[in-house]
Formats: structure tokens, sequence, C-alpha cells
């Protein structure tokens, strides 16, 4: 097996969820070790693939493989894999991810109703995903899109019991929606500007000028809508938070490492028609912007440890947004590379501390966690810093890369707000780290029955937590090289020529001061665990922090429109099914019928004279017609 | 010239006669004037010189089909005492119309058709043999169906018309 | 002799009479017998076509002959209808025999 062969790491857990969804709920222990058995030969089967693609060597890349699928007049369409750098990233974080998740889940969903259907979903969720990725059409692109979709919906309403479980996965379903017609519409644009569903013909197609300018430009806007959806940016932000309703380990593969970047990987494989078109990358950048600032605030009000943490996904997703907007997409995925593991392992941490908290989420409710469950708290403090970007974790050195493009490509108002949106990371990450851990316990009949939670749980905790220290050093030449690649991150993933990375000192200095501001500021506010100080400024300026409470009133703002607009809509709709097609068509046509038997039926008078009348009627009337039509 | 005078007689008394089976207002006296009737167009036949035509329409009309329709006025009980019938039913107005239509169609298309052929004003001979070698010769087939219709329609009257038990 | 018309005219008099008769009386034997009228009239039609234009191949005659062959047989079939609806309903009124409606 080979890199051509990539299609089997989606093959393998699409069989086995077939398997676990027929027969889980008979097997011994539901069927979980088929599913971790399954990750773990994706996991394994990932460095097979990674081997043979750099032993091909940098001439063969991108490989393709496809099959003739079938003909519809003279178009052909070929569905088959693409491998490229990107798709390896994507490939390296799904799996580690999701073998990681998957052991978790037999510790948190241990006793939890419908377990062996959750581990078949989990199945499915990764097999669309990996197919997502290695797609080499759009078409088949959008089909894992949606399946990517309908596992998401599927397991945020696991439990389904709870009437909010069940909103939020409609909420997360319709919202994505929206999105996801945009890129069907950008989708069939693109085809009947190109002629072909196949990404790499399009690019060469866009970029020997097949398409004119503002045609281009707003294909890409449709484009960027799916992306927009399924990466949760300002406006369709508001289904991430209330996906965390779903388990926990549910939220750390889906809505922090894998699903949510989709939208971030679309973009990243259509760059190059990204920079072809006129403005779409500042749109790009900006959307990104605004996104990044917008959440970072409004997690600062969130108190539930779930909510930061998903407040915290959408702003980092807005960053790699940013990175992709200045056309360097090797930036974009590097901070998608490391977010996703130190997001995935403050997610998995935030699962252990419900569990040992016998499911509390709070953080009103914690607090001084750190003796009850030592590596937990350990973990999850290399996952903050991470997040904040300290030096030299992973989240630093993404970051750093960030700002750097920003600072060559973008002007200096972008490199501004975006330091603004780090500073506010560093912020509402120590925020987060000192009231669930530090300080006085909140609750103390919560905290004496909170235990560290079992080595099933924390063993991926620490996995990840090493690989948050030591995934940003890829970014160096030298370690690129010591492990087969032919260089560092930047020279493995690039779009036009790779870059050489060099360490700038200054900027090393500039973001580690950002750091610094952000998490000093958070300790002086909430160290001792009183809130005073907190209280003090939401008071000072209680609009603005009710604002920023209700998370902007987008929520409410959506629920209004879809009151008055879609219902009423409907309203009318109904209105005119019931009255106009159903009583009038339907029932009056039929009663129309029975009304004419009704007036007819009294031709059957019975009366033998009355027959013979009609038939001596209709003798002389035809004979008169006859004669006077042949005169 | 006598020949015409006596046709003329006679088809009078056919029309008369036919008026008064269908305008009498007992069914007795409508059945003596079908009997009336019948002989008259027994006689056409002759002035048209077929004499075996004339000679079948005597004897079923005026004996078979007559004595039957007795018959059947006296097993109903209709022929004892004559009662008066009503002379016409509901839709007689109606009726009146639609038979003087059909027959100033009738006559209509009669009088104006240009007829073809050399046609004299007097009929042609047809000996009888004539009649007797087409007859059973091309018509021979229908013929002996028509003999097995005949069976069955008595067959059948006589089923029909039976006593049954508890009648 | 009278020319054709002539027999023309008198058969569709006839043949009225009798269409007037089924329509307008209520007996039904009476119906029958202005059946007859009609078929005679048919008869005397055919019979004169066949003596005035066709002489040598004479259907009119062979057809006149059947069907009062058939006028028999159906009239006797019809008296047997008309004696069994009488003993059922003691009545011989067309317009009584009106059950088969609606």
């Amino acid at each position: 097996m080979g890199a051509e062969e990539a299609w089997i790491l989606a093959a393998v857990p699409a069989i086995t969820f077939l398997v676990l969804a027929a027969t889980g709920r008979y097997l011994p222990r539901q069927g979980d070790f088929i599913g971790i058995l399954a990750a773990g030969a994706i996991f394994v089967l990932f460095f097979v693939v990674l081997a043979d693609f750099l032993d091909l060597g940098e001439a063969a890349w991108p490989i393709v493989n496809n099959i003739a699928w079938t003909e519809i007049g003279e178009f052909e369409l070929r569905m088959g894999i693409l491998v490229d750098p990107i798709t390896i990233v994507m490939l390296a974080v799904i799996t580690t991810v999701a073998f990681m998740v998957n052991v978790f889940s037999v510790g948190y969903m241990k006793g939890e109703p419908r377990y062996w259907w959750y581990f078949a979903m989990l199945q499915l969720f990764v097999a669309s995903m990996l197919l997502l990725v290695v797609a080499d059409n759009l078409l088949l692109l959008y089909i894992s899109w949606e399946l990517v979709g309908l596992s998401s919906f599927v397991l945020i309403g696991h439990y389904w019991e709870r009437r909010s479980a069940v909103e939020a996965a409609k909420k997360a379903f319709i919202t994505t929606r929206v999105g996801d017609v945009g890129l069907l519409i950008g989708i069939i644009l693109l085809w009947e500007a190109t002629g072909t569903f196949n990404i790499l013909e399009i690019i060469e197609a866009v970029e020997a000028g097949a398409v004119g300018e503002v045609r281009l430009f707003v294909t890409m806007m449709f484009i960027f809508l799916g992306a927009m959806g399924k990466s949760a940016q300002v406006p369709f932000h508001v289904w991430l938070p209330d996906a965390m309703e779903g388990p926990t380990p549910v939220s750390a593969l889906i809505h922090a490492a894998t699903m949510v970047v989709a939208g971030v990987y679309l973009v990243a494989r259509l760059l190059p028609v990204f920079e072809v078109a006129e403005g779409a990358l500042l749109v790009v950048t900006f959307v990104g912007l605004i996104t990044a600032l917008f959440s970072g605030v409004v997690a600062f009000a969130q108190t539930d440890i779930k909510k930061v943490l998903a407040y915290s996904t959408i702003s980092q997703l807005g960053f790699m947004f940013v990175a992709l907007g200045t056309g360097l997409v090797g930036v974009g995925m590097f901070h998608l590379f490391t977010h996703a593991f130190f997001k995935a392992l403050l997610f998995l941490g935030a699962g252990s501390v419900i569990i040992g908290s016998h499911h509390h989420q709070e953080m009103g409710q914690l607090g001084g966690l750190w003796r009850k469950m030592p590596i937990t708290a350990m973990t999850f403090l290399i996952g903050s810093l991470a997040l904040a970007g300290l030096f030299p974790l992973a989240g630093f050195w993404s970051k750093d890369e960030i700002l750097h493009a920003v600072d060559s490509h973008r002007g200096a108002w972008a490199y501004v707000l975006i330091s603004v949106a780090a500073i506010m990371t560093a912020f509402y990450t120590t925020r987060l780290f000192i009231r669930t851990f530090l300080g006085q316990p909140q609750d103390a009949e919560i905290h004496s029955h909170t235990r560290e939670t079992g080595p099933i749980m924390t063993l991926p905790l620490v996995f990840l937590a090493i690989l948050s220290i030591i995934a940003g050093l890829v970014v160096f030449n030298g370690v690129g090289d010591a492990i087969g690649f032919p260089g560092g991150f930047p020279e493995f993933v690039f779009l036009h020529e790779p870059e050489r990375f060099h360490v700038d000192w200054g900027l090393v200095g500039f973001s580690s001061a950002l750091f610094v501001i952000g998490t000093f500021g958070a300790a002086w506010i909430y160290w001792r665990g009183r809130l005073d100080r907190a209280t003090a400024a939401a008071r000072w300026q209680p609009q603005l922090s009710e604002m920023v409470q209700r998370k902007f009133y987008f929520d409410d703002l959506y629920q209004f429109a879809i009151d008055r607009g879609v219902l009423g809509l409907s309203y009318l709709v109904s209105w005119f099914d019931r009255f106009a097609v159903n009583d009038t068509g339907v029932d009056g046509s039929a009663n129309m019928t029975r009304y004419a038997g009704f007036v007819l039926k009294h031709v059957q008078t019975g009366r033998v004279p009355n027959y013979a009348m009609a038939i001596a009627v209709g003798v002389v009337a035809l004979t008169l017609i006859t004669l006077a039509v042949r005169n | 010239m006598t020949t015409e005078i006596l046709w003329w007689i006679f088809a009078a008394a056919i029309v008369g006669t036919s008026a008064g089976v269908v305008l009498s207002g007992t069914v007795i006296h409508s059945a003596i004037f079908l009997i009336l009737s019948l002989a008259g167009v027994g006689t056409m036949y002759l002035f048209l010189t077929i004499e075996f035509v004339a000679l079948v329409q005597f004897l079923i009309y005026g004996g078979a089909v007559t004595v039957l329709i007795l018959l059947a006025l006296m097993l109903t009980r209709m022929g004892i005492g004559g009662r008066p019938e009503p002379v016409t039913g509901v839709q007689a107005p109606f009726g009146a119309l639609v038979a003087g239509a059909l027959m100033a169609t009738l006559i209509g298309v009669a009088v104006s058709t240009a007829w073809p052929g050399d046609i004299g004003d007097s009929p042609a001979e047809v000996k009888i043999e004539q009649i007797g070698e087409i007859l059973f010769q091309d018509f021979g087939a229908p013929f002996i169906i028509l003999s097995a219709l005949l069976l069955v329609a008595f067959i059948g009257a006589i089923v029909i018309a039976r006593q049954e038990d508890g009648d | 002799m009278v020319p054709l018309e002539n027999y023309l005219v008198l058969s569709g008099i006839i043949f009225s009479l009798g269409v007037y008769g089924v329509l307008a009386r209520r007996n039904a034997v009476l119906v029958l017998m202005s059946i007859e009228l009609m078929l005679n009239a048919v008869s005397l039609n055919f019979v004169a076509f066949a003596a005035y234009l066709d002489p040598d191949l004479i259907t009119g005659v062979i057809v006149a002959i059947f069907v009062i062959a058939v006028a028999a047989a159906e009239v006797g079939l019809a008296l047997a209808i008309v004696i069994r609806l009488f003993r059922n309903r003691s009545t011989a009124n067309v317009d009584e025999a009106a059950t088969l409606r609606w």
C-alpha cells in the first residue's frame, strides 16, 4: 500500500462503521475495541502512506489516482484521490486526534446510553473526513462535506433525550446548510466556467485566465460561504457554542480539530483560485479578523468551560483564515496543525474535569482542582500555554508565523488587530485555567467528590501534551530534514515557492510581549479566586457587559428573523396549501365530480319509454345531421 | 289504371288501420287494427308481384303473430271487458314531435333522392324459383342460423313464461 | 304502376306511426304491436327496393323473409316477458316497471 492507495484510509473506518452499526449492540463491550482497532490501524497506515509519499520524491507530487466514474453526454466524470503536502498535514491531524479521541471515549462514555452507536458514528465521521481531504474533485468533496455535517448532527444530538441537544443539533445542521448551499452554487459556477470538477484542472484553467474577474470573485465568494458555515465564521458561528451539547470527545474531534477546519482546508486547497480572483483574499482576511476579535471578546463572558473553548476555537479559526488571506498557505496550515493538537488536548482535558467532578462544567462551581486532578491540570496547563502562545510551545510558532505573514503581506491595520486578538487569546485562556484549576474551590461539596480520572483518559492527555510541546518545532528546516521531509514546514507546504524559515527575534520578542500582557492581565484580575475586579469591570459598563454576555445578540437576531420571516412565510404558504390546493383543487374537483354524477344519475329513470325516446331522438338527430353535412 | 286506383285505396286503408293501432282506445281494438294493417301490407306485396313474400306475410303475421298477441292479451286479462286505456302516456306530445320529424325526414329523403338505374314505373317480376335458389345457395348459412334462433327463442319463451311452484 | 317513391313514402308513414306508438303508449302489448308495425314497414321498404332497383339479385326479398321470421320469434319472446311481468306485478303498464333506476 502506498500513497496512491490513500483512499484505504477512508475505507477502513467506513467498513468499521457498517460493522458497528449492524452488530455493535450485540458485541461484547458493545464493540468499542473495534473502534479503537480501526482508529489505531489508520494511525499506523498514515505513516505507511507518509513514507511512500516522501519516498516518491518531490517531483511526483501531487499524487493522483482516479477512475472513470460515469459519462454524461460528452462530459466524463472521474473520481479519485489527490495526495499533496496539504493532504498529508490533514491526514496527520485527523488520524492522530481520532485515535486519541477513540481511546479517551472508552473512559468518558462509560455507562452512557447508545455506547455502540457513538463509536459507530465516530467511525463514519472519520471516514467522511478522510475522504474529504483526499478527494480530487469538488463533487466528491461536497459529498463528503455533507457526510461530515451529517455525522456532526448525529453526534451533537447523541443525548437526544435532552431537548437542548436536539435543538443544538438542528441549529448546527441548518446553519451549516446555509453555507453548504453557497458551496454548491460555487461548485456549479466553477464547473460552468471551467467545464470540470477536478481541482487540479480547475486551478489550471483559472490560472490560464479562463474566467472573467467579476465572475470569479462571485464564485469564490460562494465557495467561501461554504467555508464560513462549516468553520463557524461570523455570522455563521452561532452553531458551534451550542454544539457543546454533544459529548466532549466529540467536541474535541469534530469541533476543534477536524470538521471545523474543513473550511480552512477548502480555502487552502483552492487558494490558487482565490489568488486569481481580485479581492477574494481580502474578504477572507476581513472575515477572519472580525471573527477572531469578536469571539475573543465573547469568550471573556463565558462561564461554561466548554463554551470558552468553543469561542476560542472560533477565534483561532479566524486566525487561520487571516493567515490564508495573505496567500501563504503554509502559515495557515501550520496553525491548523498545531491548533488541532492543543485544542483537542484542552477539550479532552475539559472532558476529564467533567468526569472527575461528576458532570460539572461551570466555572462558578469549580476551582482549586489542581490538587485533586494533577495530571489533568498539568496537561491542561500545557495546552493553555500553547494556545496563549508561550515560547517555545507549538502555538507560539504558528501564531508567530501568522503575525509575520500579516506584517509582510497585509497592512499595519491587520497587524494591530491580530495582535489585539492574540492578547485576548492569552487573556481568556488564562482566565479559564485560573478559575478552573487554581484558587479556592467555589463549591466545597463538588470539590470534595472530585477525583482524578483513570489512565484511559489521562494517557491521551499526556500524549497530546507532548505533541503540543514539540509539534511546533517542525517549522525548523533542520528538524524537517531530520525526519525525512524536504525541509521545515513552510518548505513542505507552499503555494508558489518554498520559504526557508528563519527566526525573527524581534517578532519573537513582540509576540512574547503579547503573551505576557494577556496572561498577566488575566492573572491580576482572577488570581486570588476573587472576582471583585472582574465584577467591578462588568458593573462599570453594564450595557457593554450585557451585550458581550448575550453574544452580541446574534442568537436573538437569528431567532427573530426566523420567527418573523421564515415562520411568517410558512404560515402564508400553509394557508395557500390548505385553501387553494387542498380545498379548492383536490376537494373541489372531487366534489365537482360527485355533484356531476349526482345530477347525471337522474338520466337512469329505469323506465323503458324514456330510453326508447332517447333512442328515437338520437336516430332522428343523427339522420338530420348526416343530411345536413352531406349537403 | 285500375291497379293504381286499387293501390291508392289499399294504401289509404293501411295508413288508416295503422293509425288505428296506435291511437285506439282499447287494446283489443288495436289488435284488430293490427291484423288489418298486416293484411294490407301483404296485399302490397301482391301489388309488387312477389307472391311468396305475401304468402309468408299472411301466414306468419296474420296467423302466428296476431294469435300470439291475442293469446297474450287474454292471458293477462286485458282482453276481458275491453277496458279503455288512456290513449297517451306521459311523453305523448314529445313522442308525436319525434315521430313527426322522422316522418318528414323519411318522406323528404324518399321523394328528393334521384333513384339510380333505369327504373320503369312498374316493378319487375320475380319468380319463386329464383327466391328459392338464392335463399338456399347464397344465404344458406343465415337460413340455418335463423332456424337455430327460432329454436332458442321458443325455448326461451317457454322458460320465461312457465309457471313455477309457488306461482 | 306506381313509382317507387310511393312505396317508400307509405313505409315511412307506417314506420313513424309505429315510433309514435312505442313512445307514447303505456300498455306493453301495445308497444309490441307498434314494434311489429315498424318491422312491417321496414320489410315493405326492402321488398320495394328489391323489386324496383335490383330484380336479379333480389337481396331485399331475402332480407324481408328473414325479418319476418325474426320478428315472429321476437314477438313470442317479448310476449313471454310481458306475461311474466304481468304475473309479478299484475299490471302491464310500462311506466310501472321502473325499479332498475338510480
